[in-house]
């Protein structure tokens, strides 16, 4: 018999979300049968919507499990022209909307907030400089991060330079809510 | 990598252009010609390959029904070796005596010559395409499959063995069987002769077994290693060995055909994730790959998408995928998917997918409601 439980929800934007944070996750260790995904069907632009409305379900699906299971629910967001303490805002307004408390410090849950989108980050961490309010164009693959997410995870967590995107530092800090 | 893939007058497809990307997922209604295209690539393959001759590859009852044509052309282009390669087969189908054979069959590199066969004539040409060696050809075979590798054909060869690795495949657990007359190099469209694809591989690509023994070890309970076991001069029996806590840890074996049709399927589509596409330093292989999703269990349909799709991405691999499956309609349809339909019984015509009316539905629901394109 096989057997497959998930123990880490990535929910996000779109594929290039999904592949760097699920490349991160591998490198780091993570046991990828494990992960699930849900990234917009509908890719970018649709996306942000997308995962403010399916942030309530996942909450209350990952607390009615959490009591008993190992669960750790990761959100990736674009802050786009918001700060990313607005798309953080928003996003714990949508819980209280579905009438369900806002998230609290002890919770696996991470949120994650590139700032302007992942592709500062990336850019950022190929070397070529970015700030967070121009908006860098796609990548031509999805797949082609693989090289500034290998760096982050050489660098991650300890030597993330001060140079870096204020968003990135917050998501470093974020992320020890999983362990990660 | 295929950059184009072109056909005339064969079943569905007339004046059909399909242009894949490194990973793309094939969908449309049942009937609109997608495994066709899978079809056309396996027998280009075989004919290439000498596997077979014209008259068997293409039989009359592939020209298109309502075409009065009597030609058949199929194109691919294959973009490697730092340029893109156009090879053309042209069919002629003789009404009168039943017969096909080769009309015209060319091979060129970012607009040179390396071959033409035309006329029951072929010409070679060199890497640096001057005039090479000219000689007479059975009209029913491909001019390629008597050619040896020389030190002035390099270009020519390498699109050989680069169309020899495409991995074709439409997985039918029913037919799979753990008997093994001899090993196989390339396993069979349907995998029925995974044993002997087994035995090949591990004679010859231990480092590739012993991945997919690691892989397995996850994913089943209990699963330890293969087995061949000898079972007469040639034949040998592929088992699979299992230990569980419960017996003491004591292993026992089962025949690979007592696995239940989903463990063979899992097995199946693992083993051509970490044993059947090539090396990157080859080239970069492609997987056409027809319906994976059936036969597997809900959780396991993920898991094994994302490692292929990494595979694939890290080591340059295409991947060519049919599914009808939701999640990776939902998952790549948006950024890699190609509409296939026809209009009645018309030809085939290709359509990126869009939700064009702005529906806001997944692309998966869409497609469910028959909204697609409508």
């Amino acid at each position: 018999m096989s057997k497959r439980r998930v123990q880490t929800v990535i929910l996000c934007e779109d594929i290039q979300h999904q592949v760097f944070v699920y490349r991160f996750l591998k490198l780091r260790g993570a046991d990828i049968r494990a992960i699930t995904v849900l990234c917009s069907p509908k890719g970018r632009g649709s996306g942000t919507q997308f995962v403010l409305n399916r942030f309530p379900v996942e909450v209350k699906a990952y607390r009615s499990k959490s009591t008993y299971l190992s669960l750790c629910l990761i959100v990736v967001i674009d802050a786009d022209d918001l700060s990313v303490e607005e798309r953080i805002r928003q996003l714990d307004d949508c819980l209280v909307d579905a009438g369900q408390p806002r998230r609290t410090a002890q919770e696996r849950i991470v949120i994650l907030v590139p700032k302007r989108n992942i592709e500062t980050w990336i850019r950022y961490l190929d070397g070529n400089g970015a700030d967070e309010t121009t908006a860098y164009p796609k990548l031509s693959e999805e797949s082609k991060c693989k090289s500034a997410v290998r760096r982050l995870v050489d660098l991650y967590p300890r030597d993330i330079q001060d140079d870096a995107p204020d968003s990135l530092l917050r998501a470093c800090t974020e992320a020890k809510r999983c362990n990660t | 990598m295929i950059k184009k893939i072109y056909a005339d007058n064969f079943r569905c497809l007339v004046n059909f252009e399909f242009s894949p990307g490194p990973v793309s997922l094939v969908l449309g209604p049942n009937g609109s010609g997608k495994s066709s295209v899978f079809d056309l690539l396996g027998k280009i393959q075989r004919f290439l390959d000498g596997e077979a001759k014209v008259t068997e590859l293409f039989p009359e009852s592939d020209l298109c029904r309502w075409q009065t044509a009597r030609t058949q052309t199929c194109e691919l282009e294959l973009e490697g070796n730092g340029g893109v390669y156009k090879y053309s087969l042209v069919v002629e189908h003789e009404r009168e005596r039943g017969l096909a054979r080769v009309n015209k069959e060319l091979l060129y590199f970012d607009g040179k010559p390396l071959f033409e066969f035309q006329e029951g004539k072929v010409q070679l040409y060199r890497d640096d395409h001057s005039t090479g060696p000219e000689y007479s050809f059975d009209w029913l075979q491909s001019g390629m499959t008597v050619l040896e590798s020389r030190r002035d054909n390099k270009l020519l060869n390498w699109f050989k063995d680069n169309v020899h690795g495409f991995l074709i495949v439409r997985i039918n657990p029913y037919l799979m069987t753990g008997d093994s007359e001899g090993e196989h190099s390339r396993p069979q469209i349907t995998l029925e002769d995974f044993a002997s694809w087994y035995r090949y591989l591990s004679a010859e690509h231990q480092g590739k077994v012993f991945e997919l023994v690691l892989e397995l070890r996850k994913i089943l309970d209990g699963f330890d290693s293969f087995k061949i076991r000898k079972a007469g001069e040639v034949q040998r029996i592929l088992e699979m060995v299992f230990s569980t806590d419960s017996d003491g840890g004591e292993p026992h074996s089962y025949r690979f055909d007592q696995l239940s049709d989903g463990q063979k399927a899992i097995v199946a589509l693992y083993a051509l994730i970490h044993c059947g596409l090539a090396d990157d330093r080859q080239g970069g292989g492609v997987l056409c790959i027809d319906e994976p999703e059936n036969f597997l269990a809900l959780p396991e349909i993920e898991p094994w998408f994302r490692s292929l799709y990494d595979r694939c991405t890290d080591t340059g691999q295409q991947v060519l995928i049919i599914s009808h499956h939701p999640k990776l309609i939902d998952y790549l349809a948006s950024s890699a998917g190609h509409w296939f339909e026809r209009e009645g019984e018309g030809p085939v015509r290709v359509k990126p997918i869009k939700d064009e009316a702005g529906t806001g539905l997944p692309i998966s629901e869409l497609i469910t409601r028959g909204w697609i394109h409508e």
